[in-house]
């Protein structure tokens, strides 16, 4: 496996870098868990390797509290989310996707820029991400940031909206208002306890307020369709309803609404039947217990 | 045997835990020689073709090639237990594994560049890829080389039977009839295939650096593939990173590296990558049980029938034998009056399977323990009171005349029911813990040879001993080190008998132009055949010692002790220490070496042509109780205890002996929830570790073991046999658990949540 590697130090730099070689061939690398598999699979030596594990600039390393919620720079990896104390009591259904992701040598060097920018369909902090509805940041190489939902940057399996001159240089996570309660969760379903790549993925965040009313819900899903889904109508179908008293019947209801959200396929991992069966299973299961 | 014994039993760590801990261990991939090239290997891109051409001329003209071979370019006899398989194809490929041509370059990457610039150009056909299609009497031959005598794609029939299976039939109360499907899985070895050969074209001698675990037998039959004398050829094993059963068979890759090395004059060396090593490396057969099993009224069981189809693949290994250990299961895994079995290895077009820690019991267990299951059931008896009257006994005679000179069946039964808290009364009812997740126990045995196999002319293991005249030992052993702690065990015994410090002891295992003569490591032989040789020799040694000691002590031999590096006199307390003796011997009359030379043959005896007789000294016996959790939301198995009994005879290093239960027990883990090799249409679908899927650490459930003593007469210090069990019972425990759990009808393996999920929903 042959490529050329540029390693920038500062978001100077990597602007630079960004503009003169947009007329050829290259890729961001971070922590490389992806794009090295990958690269063994189709090697290309024309490649160039825009290499960001250098850059020191804190926006794109950093976990900061911001006015409106947290900023999470694209460099951050996977462990170091799973250990933020913020995080966790924020925003539990990421931290809990950060310990789930793969196992812990890929946890120690795999970015959340990476999960998101690889656009799988079965990304673990994505999906996350996506359920909170966070905001990417992305910068072009003239230095101009644009922001976007992220439920708007999937295009579909491993495409995004990032243009030839752009980089994702962060992360920004909405506040969780007017709430009570926080139940946040990552479910990952797999055949094995590690280094698993999700068969069905459902991330959830929903808010209630005292009296145990749902005021806000984020829900995401995983690997059933080519893109990650925010199951919208099944989040707004629980607006206003008690989350400690669904009937079994709202229950149902709510779970026929996030399988509309589901288009699988049958791979070597599972069949689609095996995909839509356990996702309604475990939509239910947020409910219980 | 001794009373008190001061090392055998003592946790001890292995020999070489720090080398290979450290980095240091030299495995196959880390040999380098000077003026060493590296050798890749061109396979076939279709399963099934003709070979229409080969152009290796683009190949030739990369800069740093040396040389290029095809099978027009070599003299060389075909390869493995049939003698089936070409090293290097020609006119013609089988499956995907097929070896066409073969580079030697200056380097790996340009060998591997090279490889990609042979033009092939194929006529590719239709393959039979399931054996009932390459059964059928329309169906064309698949390999060229053998014709079976019953059919032509039947690569090796098995038959045998014993008692009146007829009259057993009707004493039946219940008769349970159950087809097994059991997958293809792969060893999984952490360090992948690798070899280096040099060859000099001075001396004409073939020097090969492998991970053979069978050196002699594969020594011998690299000569004979190379038309060579086998005394040209020295075999030096480096550090094996995991054997498993699957370096018992010689692969093509090895004779092609020696051809490399022949024709450039130059050491050449051979490595698989990962996807090599899937794709190219043995496998555990897929095979189709149809097993039909009966007890009487009282739960006593009556007979069992089974008839087997093995896919054997394209080529022919040592694994068509499997039956012959399969067959000891049926005939004679719980007491038994009556058995048929019938098994056939038939040809397809899949890549070959190989043999495995096991060896074909794995599958065998899994019938047999699920229909018992099945028997109980409709009996409406205990699963566990109908495995433990049924038992086998010490001094039991089988039906195919094995006997069972020590025996803790019933004994590990009892602990395991004991351990895990079984109680008749518990119930799926009992084991629900919510509408989500439900728990259930499962229980299963094993029988399996415990004091080697006669298969070969000889079962035996040559000893050289030679103590310095610093009161240092050399064990040379034929027996070889495979990472299942055989070094460690065999300088514990001559710890124990020379009272001399481990660290004082060496094991040299390596090299067949050094070590005597061993038929090598397979049936969990190891132990018990190179320790009972060691100890013959280590008699020797100290009567040679002894003599002196006790002329240089003035008393009785008999009133000497070894202990703490002296020989001392208990009558007097004098003592010499031992270099000291050794240098009496040495260096004053009678001038000697310390040296002695031992060859161990177990008692054991050959199968007639009916596969009846004792082919083992011993036997071992395990049961395991395994408690399951089912997620009925997502078919998950989490298992949560394994509960192991092992008759091991005595346990002699119980470090090393838990590394061997808690391994087997994870690889069985595997073998019933994760592992297998998919393919379709002859071609492997998952080729990596991504989408083959093996237990991690997070999976490993508490394993608890419990080992039993039974102080078999035979073994060395009354220890038999510990290597392949484990794994046997684990698969039908977890697969009776999981039906315990949710009541859902297990046939097949790997029981993934699919397939649970399915079954619940097919259920409901």
């Amino acid at each position: 496996m042959k490529f050329n590697v540029v390693s920038p130090e500062n978001t100077k730099e990597l602007l630079e870098l960004i503009s003169v070689n947009q007329d050829r061939y290259f890729r961001f690398g971070a922590g490389y868990t992806d794009l090295l598999i990958e690269l063994k699979k189709q090697p290309d030596e024309d490649l160039t390797v825009i290499n960001l594990a250098q850059l020191t600039d804190d926006i794109f390393t950093a976990i900061s509290k911001i006015a409106d919620g947290f900023r999470i720079g694209s460099l951050v990896t996977a462990k170091r989310i799973s250990l933020s104390k913020d995080l966790q009591s924020n925003y539990s259904v990421l931290t809990e996707a950060a310990k789930k992701l793969a196992s812990g040598q890929v946890r120690q060097v795999a970015t959340i820029g990476g999960n998101i920018c690889t656009a799988s369909p079965a990304g673990d902090m994505a999906c996350a991400l996506v359920a909170l509805q966070a905001n990417c940041e992305i910068l072009n190489s003239n230095g101009t940031l644009r922001i976007i939902p992220i439920t708007d940057f999937f295009t579909g399996v491993r495409t995004t909206v990032l243009q030839k001159d752009e980089v994702l240089r962060s992360i920004v996570i909405p506040s969780n208002n007017r709430k009570n309660k926080i139940y946040s969760n990552f479910i990952k379903i797999g055949t094995r306890r590690a280094m698993e790549c999700s068969i069905v993925s459902l991330a959830y965040h929903i808010l209630t307020d005292e009296k145990s009313i749902i005021t806000h819900a984020g829900i995401a899903l995983g690997s059933v369709a080519p893109t990650i889904m925010l199951a919208k109508s099944a989040c707004d179908y629980l607006l206003g309803k008690s989350f400690s008293s669904l009937n079994p019947s709202e229950i149902k209801e709510f779970s026929q609404k996030i399988l509309e959200y589901a288009s699988p396929i049958s791979d070597i991992r599972a069949s689609a039947w095996y995909r839509t069966e356990v996702l309604g299973n475990v939509a239910k299961s947020i409910f219980e217990n | 045997m001794k009373k008190d014994l001061k090392v055998i039993g003592k946790p001890t760590p292995k020999l070489d835990a720090r080398i290979r801990a450290s980095g240091q261990a030299v495995y196959g991939q880390d040999v380098v020689l000077p003026n060493m090239l590296h050798g890749a290997i061109l396979r076939t891109k279709y399963p099934v073709a003709d070979i229409v051409s080969i152009d290796v001329s683009k190949a030739m003209q990369l800069p740093g090639v040396v040389a290029v071979i095809t099978g027009d370019d070599i003299n060389a006899n075909n390869i493995n237990y049939k003698r089936d398989n070409p090293v290097l194809k020609r006119g013609r490929v089988n499956c995907i594994r097929d070896e066409i041509a073969a580079v030697a370059a200056v380097t790996r990457e340009i060998a591997q560049e090279a490889v990609k610039l042979i033009e092939v150009k194929y006529n590719v056909k239709e393959g039979i890829f399931d054996p009932f299609e390459a059964l059928k009497d329309d169906a064309p031959q698949i390999n060229e080389f053998v014709k079976g005598d019953q059919h032509i794609n039947i690569a090796h029939p098995f038959y045998y039977e014993h008692g009146d299976i007829e009259a057993q039939k009707r004493k039946s109360a219940v008769i349970i009839k159950t087809r097994f499907e059991l997958p293809r899985m792969t060893h999984c070895c952490l360090a992948p295939c690798a070899i280096t050969a040099d060859y000099s074209n001075v001396d004409k001698r073939l020097t090969l650096y492998c991970v053979t675990q069978i050196p002699f037998l594969f020594q011998r039959d690299m000569a004979r593939v190379l038309n060579m004398a086998p005394s040209d050829i020295r075999i030096i094993q480096t550090v094996i990173g995991g054997g498993f059963g699957s370096k018992l068979d010689m692969y093509p890759y090895e004779p092609i590296c020696a051809l490399l090395s022949m024709e450039t004059g130059r050491p050449v060396q051979i490595t698989f990558d990962r996807e090599e090593e899937f794709i190219a490396s043995p496998t555990r057969q897929k095979m189709t049980i149809d097993l039909t099993s009966g007890a009487d009224s009282k739960g006593k069981f009556t007979f069992r029938e089974a008839r087997i189809i093995m896919d054997n693949g394209a080529y022919t290994s040592w694994g068509a034998t499997t039956p012959f250990v399969m067959m000891q299961t049926f005939s004679s895994m719980y007491q038994l009056p009556a058995c048929i079995f019938d098994a056939k290895a038939v040809y397809t077009n899949n890549v070959y399977a190989g043999s495995f820690r096991g060896y074909g019991n794995p599958q065998a267990t899994f019938a047999v323990e699920r229909n018992i299951d099945l028997l109980a059931e409709k009996l409406g008896m205990d699963k566990f009171e109908i495995r433990l009257k049924n038992a086998n006994y010490k001094d039991e005679l089988t039906g195919q005349e094995m006997k069972f000179i020590s025996c803790g069946h019933k004994e590990a039964l009892e602990i395991v029911s004991d351990k895990s808290g079984y109680s008749p009364c518990h119930s799926r009812e009992g084991g629900n813990l919510s509408n989500r997740y439900k728990r259930g126990i499962g229980f299963a045995s094993m029988l399996h040879v415990g004091g080697g196999a006669k298969i070969y002319p000889s079962d035996g293991c040559g000893t050289n001993l030679k103590m310095d005249d610093f009161g240092k030992l050399t064990i040379i052993t034929g027996s070889s080190e495979i990472g299942q702690g055989s070094e460690t065990v065999l300088a514990m015994m001559a710890s124990e008998e020379l009272g001399i410090d481990l660290k004082n002891i060496k094991v040299i295992n390596t090299d067949t132009d050094i070590k005597p003569w061993d038929v090598g490591v397979h049936a969990s032989r190891t132990t018990f055949v190179a320790g009972n040789s060691l100890l013959g020799a280590l008699k020797l040694l100290k009567e040679k010692l002894s003599n002196k000691a006790a002329q240089l002590l003035k008393t009785e031999i008999d009133d000497l002790v070894y202990e703490d590096g002296l020989i001392e006199s208990t009558t007097s307390g004098e003592s010499f220490k031992i270099d000291k003796v050794v240098r009496e011997i040495h260096f004053k009359p009678p001038n000697e070496l310390c040296a002695v030379y031992y060859y161990y043959e177990p008692g054991s005896e050959f199968q007639d042509k009916y596969y009846k007789g004792n082919v083992s000294d011993t036997y071992a016996f395990a049961a395991q109780a395994i408690e399951v959790e089912v997620d009925t939301y997502t078919g998950n198995i989490k298992v949560l205890d394994i509960h192991v009994a092992q008759d091991v005879g005595k346990v002699i290093n119980p470090l090393g002996l838990a590394g061997q239960i808690e391994g087997g027990v994870v690889m069985g883990m595997g073998y019933a929830l994760l592992e297998e090799l998919y393919s379709e249409k002859g071609y492997i679908l998952n080729p990596n570790f991504h989408d083959y899927k093996i237990p991690t650490s997070v999976d490993i459930p508490n394993i608890h073991f419990y080992p039993v003593e039974t102080n078999d007469p035979y073994g060395p210090y009354g220890a038999k046999g510990v290597g392949e069990a484990p794994l046997i019972p684990t698969a039908p425990a977890i697969a009776n658990a999981i039906v315990d759990a949710i009541g859902i009808r297990i046939v097949d393996l790997p029981i993934t949540p699919e397939k649970v999920l399915k079954a619940l929903k097919n259920d409901a």
